[in-house]
């Protein structure tokens, strides 16, 4: 399908496509429909509901008769703890400055190469997709220890970079195949023009295709940001002093140490969760509908 | 004090610590003289180790376990802490990771050869993987310099092919750790000092309703802390201590027996069911709240139950005899097994060994005065203010005849591994003695 | 144009980047566990080269139990294919028809995708904490005592863990498929729909062939995800009890850094990377028959 579809069909006739089928709709089972909608809600509400309150408790409470209501006392030390003593805040920073540049750097490289494997004439660039491809379905967790002696090599380990290398090594291959799907969709007519208004190669890449690969861009980041955001050995191996480390180490981390003592534990999954929720919260909207756009490009 | 003193020189002459390493023949019958002489409350001697010259400022990294909660983190900081304010020319940085991730990545830094300079090992077989593949540095120079602090007897598992490598500090035995108040309401007024008693006080516990035993399934170590005990006193120290060694094969009717002992015990409900999902520090919560009667660990755990205010409470002792024909009290399992090296690769390699003894020896002394375990180095400062939980333990140590080093340490990783899958199989009920027996027989090369 | 687009030095440098990556990150280990496989090797000391003994002992001993890790892992897949996908599918058939409210109902349940898997993993430990978890809780006050238990046990782990990794992404693959929903022309359905089709005919016979490709990357995804999954159980159970949750990836983490034995780590590797191309495969066959 094409892509001006896509925008059209959402731009235009979501709306009436609504309308349409409400008008057709039986009242009876749209309550079912709700109901279920309800549900499914609740399953997903309810465990981030509950982590809330209970990084508020203290074990008494959590463990008493008070288990899954809003708690009695506020207990905002068990967030002053998570913080002190497992960092997490820290983590936190270090976990989105590392999500961030990876990003950066698996939108850029997807780019380049979907740019060289779409626009380019040369033998061989179907094969080359294909090698790609194969990035898809290899397990991060397989290579843990070569890439281990490659970072070190480099000097890399204890760095930002430790992980992000790696990190925007495995996301690649999802760059270039979302990359590739929207890139087919721009007319040559684009690069013709301005191969005539004097662009060089480079200009056309910067100037012409990469405005125009916004949509692409949400679909990889989340995907990307996803990686890098849950990714537990890598961080935990690659990266050995606290001013490096990040999120999902911190938590592991804490959590061992706060195994029977769930406040700060709690405290420390919801500093690790909520700033990203508020996030999508706000930028909801614009996220699906640039993962809407771009999800169909496989 | 000075009992606590006297107790531990007479625990470095009685204990024979078996040596460590498959080509370590020579066991240490030790007679070292131990220093009688003690400076009362002396900070761990600082001056020794700077053969770097001050202007000429040397990096130093340290990895260890003692995170944030472990017990043992005072005695870190304040030994580094100290050993800081007595090197300024040496700039030490330490991290500390989560002990099961910590196993990763050490072994992940050894495969690399990127290992900091000082790091923390158990002894044994998982110092001995390193040492084999050349990769940490031997310390018999320094050691030299420090035996008369540090008594041979200790050494022994960090010695292979008569060469130390590690500097231990503290030493923790297994301990069955009683709640008096329980045992009393099920008419007990001490802990049960043989088997038959014991069994009969557990048969008391459970008419009352209270759970005799808490036993973490989630980390297999925690198991062997009971098995192991109960295969001692069954079969007898020496003869356990080949098997671990390797020396004789775990065909062993004693063995399949002693298995046999610890599955009654678990089916007639000596053990907390809802154990087995847990985790060891939420089986050692339950028993400071009060829900075991007995908790069976290592004795590094009398810190806690101190600072828990339980030290009244509760008491510790050794798991009785099962067979007095073949073991006797005064057998035990444990060992020195902390220990820091230092990394072959090391660029300061001996500025590093001398820094490690330093460190070991600061948080031996401050462990020990927090009641994490017994020390390894002699004591040169006031011991009168320990907790009465660890001078128990001090007694039990001072009067055993022979110890047997945990299983999972003293063999060899991929063979401990197999050890521990079927010691979970063991305590889940899923195979019996004879099975277990047969089952190492066949998997263990 | 056509001379600026087959400049052999543009091309070289622009895919240059993403070549060097993938090469040495994710090529090269391939290789070099591959290389290691055929060897008895701790990490660290001696390599002794030992052949297909690796691959021997992995497939017969029953000790190591990769074949019942993998049986684990299969089932996932099986599962998040007939449970996940179908639950995904149907929440976005119905999100997608317009209703109002459907943004609110789609915000929340992508939700649990932007959570990390080791918050979720430690999350759901609490929930399933046998004493004071808020699943045996809530059960005791139904006065459903008897359904209460101890959910990582032997019996139960296994289904245990599943459910958090299942429900993590349905999220995922429900916005996927929306997206695919919401992109199919309107006409079509107004067109079936005045000629009189019911709303489950229009989704069979419209909207499904239209969001096939979808439907192939999100079963490629859920699969070689299930094969490759490890943070979750990592987290929860570590494989355990008795090896009840083990997993390929899980078991290999454990050969290679807490049984030392590197080689056969690699081994492992080997494989769930040759499984992981061969289910890409076999999905694209099938999603490419179906098409024919």
């Amino acid at each position: 399908m094409k892509l001006s579809d896509i925008f059209q069909n959402r731009n235009k006739k979501s709306r009436p496509q609504g309308e349409s089928s409400l008008k057709i709709g039986i009242k009876g089972k749209e309550v079912w429909v709700y109901i279920i909608f309800g549900i499914w809600a609740l399953i997903n509400l309810f465990p981030v509901y509950w982590m809330f309150t209970f990084s508020l408790k203290s074990n008494k409470e959590i463990f008493g008769e008070n288990v899954a209501g809003l708690p009695k006392e506020w207990l905002w030390s068990n967030y002053v703890k998570a913080m002190n003593v497992g960092n997490i805040e820290k983590y936190f920073v270090n976990s989105v400055i590392v999500a961030i540049v990876t990003i950066v750097i698996v939108m850029l490289i997807s780019l380049m190469a979907t740019f060289a494997l779409t626009r380019f004439i040369w033998k061989g660039r179907k094969q080359m997709n294909k090698f790609f491809m194969l990035g898809l379905t290899i397990p991060i967790h397989a290579s843990i220890v070569p890439i281990y002696v490659t970072l070190s090599k480099l000097h890399l380990l204890n760095t930002y970079f430790a992980l992000i290398i790696p990190y925007a090594a495995f996301s690649l291959a999802m760059g270039i195949l979302v990359c590739t799907g929207f890139m087919q969709e721009l007319p040559m007519d684009l690069d013709e023009a301005a191969c005539i208004d004097g662009c060089g190669t480079w200009g056309i890449f910067f100037r012409i295709i990469v405005p125009l690969m916004k949509p692409a861009v949400a679909t990889v980041s989340i995907y990307t940001f996803l990686q890098c955001w849950n990714e537990l050995m890598f961080a935990n191996i690659f990266v050995s002093d606290s001013a490096h480390k990040t999120l999902p180490v911190g938590v592991q981390a804490l959590s061992g140490q706060y195994m029977t003592d769930w406040g700060p534990v709690g405290a420390a999954l919801v500093l690790a969760t909520f700033p990203t929720l508020i996030f999508y919260a706000f930028f909801s909207k614009k996220i699906q509908e640039s993962f809407i756009s771009g999800a169909i490009k496989g | 004090m000075k009992k606590v003193t006297a107790l531990l020189m007479t625990m470095v002459m009685l204990v024979s610590l078996v040596g460590c390493g498959k080509s370590d023949a020579s066991k240490t019958s030790t007679t070292t003289e131990t220093p009688t002489t003690s400076e009362a409350t002396k900070a761990p001697d600082a001056t020794e180790a700077s053969t770097a010259t001050a202007s000429d400022p040397i990096d130093l990294t340290m990895w260890c376990i003692a995170t944030e909660s472990d017990s043992n983190r005072h005695a870190y900081e304040a030994s580094i802490a100290d050993f800081q304010a007595a090197h300024p020319e040496i700039n030490l940085t330490w991290e500390a990771t989560q002990n099961q991730e910590y196993k990763t990545k050490i072994k992940a830094a050894v495969a690399a050869n990127e290992m900091p300079d000082i790091f923390f090992t158990w002894g044994c077989a998982f110092l001995g993987d390193f040492v084999d593949a050349g990769r940490v540095y031997s310390v018999d120079d320094v050691y030299a310099k420090h035996a008369s602090e540090l008594p041979e007897v200790m050494m022994g598992n960090v010695k292979y092919d008569g060469k130390y490598y590690g500097v231990p500090m503290t030493m923790n035995i297994v301990g069955m750790f009683s709640n008096m108040e329980l045992l009393k309401e099920a008419g007990y007024d001490h802990v049960p000092a043989t088997y038959d008693e014991l069994i009969a006080c557990c048969d008391a516990l459970v008419a009352k309703g209270i759970i005799p035993f808490g036993c973490s399934g989630k980390e297999t170590w925690a198991v062997t802390e009971y098995l192991e005990s109960i295969i001692e006193k069954t079969a007898g120290a020496s003869a356990l201590n080949e098997i671990f060694a390797g020396n004789a094969t775990w065909a062993n009717d004693d063995v399949a027996k002693a298995v046999g002992i610890f599955q009654e015990m678990i089916e007639k409900n000596y053990f907390d069911p809802e154990g087995i999902a847990l985790s060891n520090d939420e089986v050692k919560a339950n028993f400071i709240a009060g829900k075991y009667a007995f908790y069976m660990n290592g004795t590094w755990n009398a810190a806690d139950f101190d600072k828990a205010g339980l030290s009244d409470k509760i008491q510790v002792a050794e798991f009785p005899v099962i067979d007095s024909s073949k073991s006797k009290l005064g057998e035990l399992i444990g060992g020195p097994s902390d220990t820091l090296a230092v990394a072959a690769s090391s660029k300061n390699a001996e500025v590093a060994a001398e820094s490690a003894f330093e460190i070991a020896k600061g948080i031996c002394h401050y462990g020990y005065l927090d009641g994490n375990g017994l020390p390894a180095w002699t004591p040169d400062y006031d011991t009168s203010g320990i907790n009465s939980l660890t001078k128990s333990v001090a007694d039990i140590v001072a009067n055993s005849s022979q110890m047997v080093l945990y299983g999972d340490t003293a063999m060899s990783a991929d063979t401990a591994n197999i050890y521990l899958d079927y010691v979970s199989q063991v305590y889940a009920s899923v195979i019996d003695g004879k099975a277990f027996v047969e089952g190492l027989v066949n998997d263990i090369k | 144009m056509r001379k600026l687009y087959s400049n052999k030095l543009t091309i070289i440098l622009f895919i240059l980047p993403a070549l060097i990556l993938f090469l040495v990150i994710l090529v090269a280990p391939i290789f070099l566990s591959g290389y290691y496989s055929f060897f008895d090797w701790n990490g660290f000391g001696k390599k002794i080269f030992i052949g297909l003994e690796n691959y021997k002992e992995l497939l017969t001993s029953n000790s190591i139990g990769f074949i019942k890790a993998l049986g684990n892992s299969l089932l996932l897949a099986l599962l998040s294919v007939v449970v996940q996908l179908p639950l995904a599918l149907g929440l976005a058939l119905l999100l997608g028809k317009g209703r109002k409210g459907e943004r609110g109902f789609l915000s929340i349940y992508f939700m649990p995708v932007l959570i990390s898997t080791v918050v979720i993993g430690q999350l759901w430990l609490k929930i399933y904490n046998p004493s004071y978890g808020i699943l045996n809780v809530v059960l005791r006050s139904l006065g459903l005592d008897s359904l209460a238990r101890i959910w990582l046990d032997r019996k139960t782990a296994l289904g245990a863990t599943f459910v958090p990794i299942l429900w993590q992404y349905v999220g995922y693959h429900m916005l996927l498929m929306y997206a695919g929903i919401k992109s199919v022309p309107i006409e079509y359905r107004e067109a079936a729909m005045i000629d009189g089709a019911r709303e489950g005919q229009v989704n069979r016979y419209i909207i499904l062939p239209y969001i096939k490709p979808i439907l192939k990357i999100s079963t490629i995804f859920a699969v070689t995800g299930s094969l490759k999954s490890f943070d979750l159980i990592y987290v929860l159970t570590n494989g355990g009890p008795l090896h009840a949750t083990e997993v390929p990836s899980t078991l290999m983490i454990n050969m290679l850094f807490l049984r030392n034995r590197y080689g056969m780590g690699s081994t492992i590797a080997l494989l769930l990377i040759i499984m992981c191309f061969a289910f890409a495969l076999i999905i694209g066959r099938i999603f490419k028959d179906k098409e024919d």
